[in-house]
């Protein structure tokens, strides 16, 4: 064959420049996900924190994005089967399944207005005298102006 | 359009002058090769149109042709075409032997050509894929192993199921023909890979590009047509026997096939297998938002699975009439990935690590009955085809039951159940006139889909569709084509109301709370009317040809995107459909340029590509209860990209193929304005290189393939998803035929290494990359084809 090795190679090698050299341009969209915490002092509740019935407390946690906040929300439930568990460092300690009579239950949303780029969630809420004690499951999660979401999950326990 | 005007008037013009001179005759005989009795009702064809059909004693005759050289072309169904170049200075008497038909009779062979010429004719970029490249490249799925072609990728579910996703765009927007039935299944979903045997089939045409002129709703972005098989040679019996083995997740299969044909009868069937262990990936734990699970032996645990299909076809020809049925069930359970369902993490009590190859929960089951039915009618210069199809797919989802929100712990296991039903009718009318191949044709499509299980995502549904469709490929030369098609479509979907099963707390306005069961969908009727239409030229000079084509697609709204109103517990979201969608359509330029010469073969297919109401599930900075609402809503889109391949055979023994593939789109209104669409593949390059050996021993025809894939980083993404970073990833093959019971038809040993590095990376468009889970490690597969 009269063709030499030459041209394929250059061929294989502009193919592989153009692969690694294209990359996506810049249309300033919003890439970066917002930010939640609760490891800073005031961050509530901490992983495996015990609380009683009949209080109130308030729930506290960072968040941020590098566009604007658009809205927050909590979630607890009962996590007497163990289905899940939180994404903060080290294990709490479970107790033994059991069957929901009467378990606590949080769903609130709200929206954060003004186009804040942090903020701290303050949530008071009251535990009633008559929910089940046990394993429970604290979700914060945010969402920033361009859909982006962030959670972080919590194991606390719910005693007398 | 002013060049072919005066390429038409030239060809006019020439005529004219020509009829003015003496005339001759050609004339002959058609026989049957083998037998040497005269065929009947053979179709003898000079290029510039004039045809003729033979008589009971195979004899033709056609007059008036003018000094010059022609090519006659003889066609008869069930025989291979016959071409011959004729000079004609005097009256001519041929003889003609047409050999039996031994490959497929499916589409356009009926018309003549052979699919490769036809390929080239036509002015949509298509791409042919044989049975020796699926046997070369065979993955563990039908979609994995056509990512080497370049503009197709795949989504990924784990190691055994995968989906088709050509130059960016899947799911619903990519039409599955087997055997000229659309495949109807579950596609919207994520999680739902192709219910097709991969193994016995012989050819499939990829189409990139709309084409819903001849296939209807869904074939916006393209199309995997899987033709009808082969027939086989008259009085023969063959079969065989397939072997695979693998390392990565312990894969066993095997697919027996057999197929017969007395004189006009003929069957074939197929028995496949395989089953498989959890998948290993290169890492050690899988790290997903705050998460690390660590993973037992590199196991992807609960990955496992298996699959059981069978299928049968029988088939009649004769030299006016053919008919095909074939009857195939595809059934398949595997499982999940433990540790997140979807975006959550789980725990359970479940030992998935006692054992690899157990499917624990969650899995999903899946079950696939075809019946189809093709058959042609010839008369005059009429091929009337009819298609007929009846599918169900019934898929079911199985998961330990967790109480989320208002809803308590559900009873069962059964967490989603959908049950459809389709029935499809394809009438056409295939002729030729003058210069014209013209197809008229009509396609109906009735879907009925019923759900279950105590996840709800989808409403129950029924659909109706409806299209007729007119196509005509001009030959305005004999290397220069014009094609143009114009279809109607009506549709109609019919969503049925669904309510929770549980109540949830609801506050009212004034105030207070109240519970109830809350309806999630609507009963609703929704109507779609929509013209489709393309136009194209090809353009075939020597060595290289040109396409160019326009076309609009279009697609009617899937019932989830018109209804949903619920949590989607595998993503952890709560998608709101929007009843006031319209019907997607799409706008496409398409061009192609090849070159093909001996030892080099270089294909250029650039596109560009305008959505003006991209249906897309946006997600939105507000609350459901505590998940975040995506609402599908539609959208402008913009998009471009191609493929350039390049084939060099140096010299005998060595095959060099280059390809690389890119596409660009944005969205270019609406609240995502500036993103790009989700699952968007990245720039990508594929080289493999093949070195044939000498025979060696027992090695015959013995080859070394060396596959390389480099992957540019993908930034262009859109929320929920994340920069993948690029990567590259070699595989190794040795093929080779050997000798075993059988001298005549030899038998194949393949054996392949991929990932021969064990990279960690991750591929943009696979189901499990949301949760940062790394494609497959290192793979050894040993697999035998062993014909009997």
């Amino acid at each position: 064959m009269t063709i030499s090795l030459k041209p394929m190679i250059l061929v294989v090698l502009m193919l592989c420049f153009i692969t690694t050299s294209c990359s996506s341009d810049d249309d300033n969209t919003d890439t970066t996900k917002p930010t939640i915490t609760i490891n800073y002092d005031g961050g509530f509740p901490q992983a495996c924190e015990a609380l009683e019935r009949g209080q109130t407390y308030t729930f506290k946690a960072q968040v941020a994005d590098n566009v604007a906040l658009a809205s927050y929300s909590l979630d607890i439930h009962h996590n007497f089967d163990h289905h899940t568990h939180d994404d903060q460092i080290g294990d709490c300690e479970f107790h033994d399944d059991k069957t929901p009579i009467n378990p606590f239950l949080v769903l609130e949303n709200y929206s954060i207005s003004g186009e804040q780029q942090s903020y701290e969630i303050a949530l008071e809420i009251s535990i009633p005298n008559d929910v089940d004690t046990g394993d429970y499951h604290c979700e914060y999660s945010v969402i920033d102006k361009t859909g982006w979401r962030s959670q972080t999950s919590i194991d606390i326990t719910i005693i007398e | 359009m002013k060049k072919i005007c005066i390429g038409v008037f030239l060809c006019m013009f020439c005529l004219w002058k020509l009829s003015a001179q003496q005339t001759f005759r050609i004339s002959g005989y058609v026989v049957d090769k083998q037998s040497e009795t005269p065929l009947q009702d053979a179709l003898v064809k000079v290029a510039n149109n004039k045809y003729t059909t033979t008589n009971d004693k195979g004899y033709f005759s056609l007059d008036k042709l003018t000094t010059g050289t022609y090519q006659l072309q003889v066609i008869l169904l069930g025989h291979k075409d016959y071409f011959i170049e004729i000079t004609l200075r005097s009256n001519q008497t041929i003889y003609i032997a047409l050999e039996e038909e031994l490959s497929t009779l499916s589409e356009v062979v009926l018309h003549s050509k052979t699919h490769q010429r036809e390929a080239k004719e036509t002015a949509i970029v298509s791409e042919e894929i044989n049975e020796t490249f699926l046997e070369e490249n065979r993955e563990n799925s039908l979609m994995q192993t056509l990512n080497k072609i370049a503009g197709v990728s795949s989504i990924t579910i784990g190691s055994g199921q995968s989906k088709p996703v050509i130059r960016g765009l899947g799911f619903n927007r990519v039409a599955v023909i087997q055997k000229g039935i659309k495949h109807e299944a579950q596609q919207w979903g994520s999680d739902h890979g192709l219910e097709i045997d991969q193994y016995g089939i012989d050819e499939i045409q990829i189409i990139k590009g709309p084409a819903s002129l001849m296939y209807g709703s869904d074939a916006i972005a393209g199309v995997v047509n899987i033709r009808q098989d082969k027939i086989p040679e008259k009085n023969t019996f063959s079969g065989e026997i397939n072997l695979l083995a693998e390392t990565n997740n312990d894969l066993f299969g095997t697919s027996v096939g057999m197929q017969s044909r007395k004189n006009k009868w003929y069957y074939n069937g197929r028995l496949t297998y395989r089953d498989y262990a959890d998948y290993k990936v290169p890492t050690d734990s899988i790290r997903y938002d705050n998460n690390v699970f660590e993973l037992h032996d590199n196991n992807l645990r609960n990955t496992a699975g298996k699959e059981a299909n069978a299928s049968f076809g029988f088939g009649y020809i004769s030299n006016k009439f053919k008919t095909e049925t074939y009857i195939s069930n595809v059934h398949a359970k595997t499982g999940f990935f433990a540790n997140a369902h979807g975006f959550e993490v789980r725990l359970s009590d479940i030992d998935y690590d006692a054992s690899n190859r157990d499917i624990d929960l969650p899995y999903h089951k899946l079950n696939h009955i075809k019946l189809i039915n093709n058959s042609s009618f010839i008369f005059d210069k009429h091929i009337l085809k009819f298609g007929l199809g009846f599918q169900n797919n019934l898929r079911e989802e199985y998961s330990e039951p967790t109480p989320h929100g208002f809803m308590p712990k559900p009873s069962s296991t059964k967490e989603r159940k959908f049950n459809k039903s389709t029935y499809i009718l394809n009438v056409k009318d295939e002729f030729v006139l003058n210069h014209h191949d013209i197809v008229i044709g009509a396609n109906t499509e009735y879907q009925n889909n019923r759900i279950g299980g105590w996840g709800f995502l989808i409403p129950e549904y029924k659909r109706f569709t409806s299209g007729i469709f007119v196509y005509d490929k001009y030959m305005v030369k004999e290397n220069l084509f014009l094609q143009a098609g114009l279809r109607y479509d009506f549709g109609v979907v019919d969503t049925v109301s669904y309510f929770d099963w549980f109540q949830s707390e609801v506050n009212n306005e004034n105030g207070t709370t109240s519970s109830l069961f809350i309806q999630r969908a609507k009963d609703q009727t929704s109507y779609f009317y929509n013209t489709s239409a393309s136009l194209g030229l090809s353009y075939i000079r020597d060595k290289t040809s040109y396409k160019l084509n326009v076309g609009k697609s279009f697609r009617v709204p899937l019932a989830n995107e018109l209804a949903s109103n619920g949590v989607n517990y595998h993503m952890f979201r709560y998608e709101k459909g929007n009843p006031d969608l319209d019907a997607e359509s799409s706008y496409q330029i398409d061009a192609q340029v090849t070159y093909e010469a001996n030892s080099i073969n270089v294909s250029v297919t650039p596109f560009v590509n305008f959505f003006d109401n991209f249906i897309y599930l946006n997600p939105t900075s507000n609350y459901y209860e505590t998940l975040q609402i995506y609402d599908y809503t539609q959208t402008q889109v913009f998009r471009f990209g191609g493929e350039i391949n390049v084939n060099i055979q140096p010299w005998e023994a060595l095959q060099v193929n280059a390809s690389i593939e890119y596409v660009y789109g944005r969205q270019t209104s609406g609240v995502k304005k500036g993103f790009a669409l989700p699952f968007s593949p990245p720039l990508s390059s594929f080289l493999s290189v093949t070195y044939a050996l000498k025979d060696m021993a027992w090695f015959l025809k013995p080859q070394f393939k060396a596959d390389f894939r480099l992957t540019a980083k993908q930034e262009d993404i859109v929320p929920p998803e994340e920069y993948t970073s690029g990567y590259n990833v070699l595989g190794v093959s040795f093929i080779s035929e050997f000798e075993m019971f059988n001298s005549k038809n030899r038998s194949q040993l393949r054996i392949k290494v991929n990932n021969v590095f064990d990279t960690k990376y991750f591929d943009h468009t696979s189901f499990y990359r949301l949760i940062d889970v790394p494609e497959a490690g290192r793979n050894l597969s040993v697999s035998l084809t062993i014909p009997f």
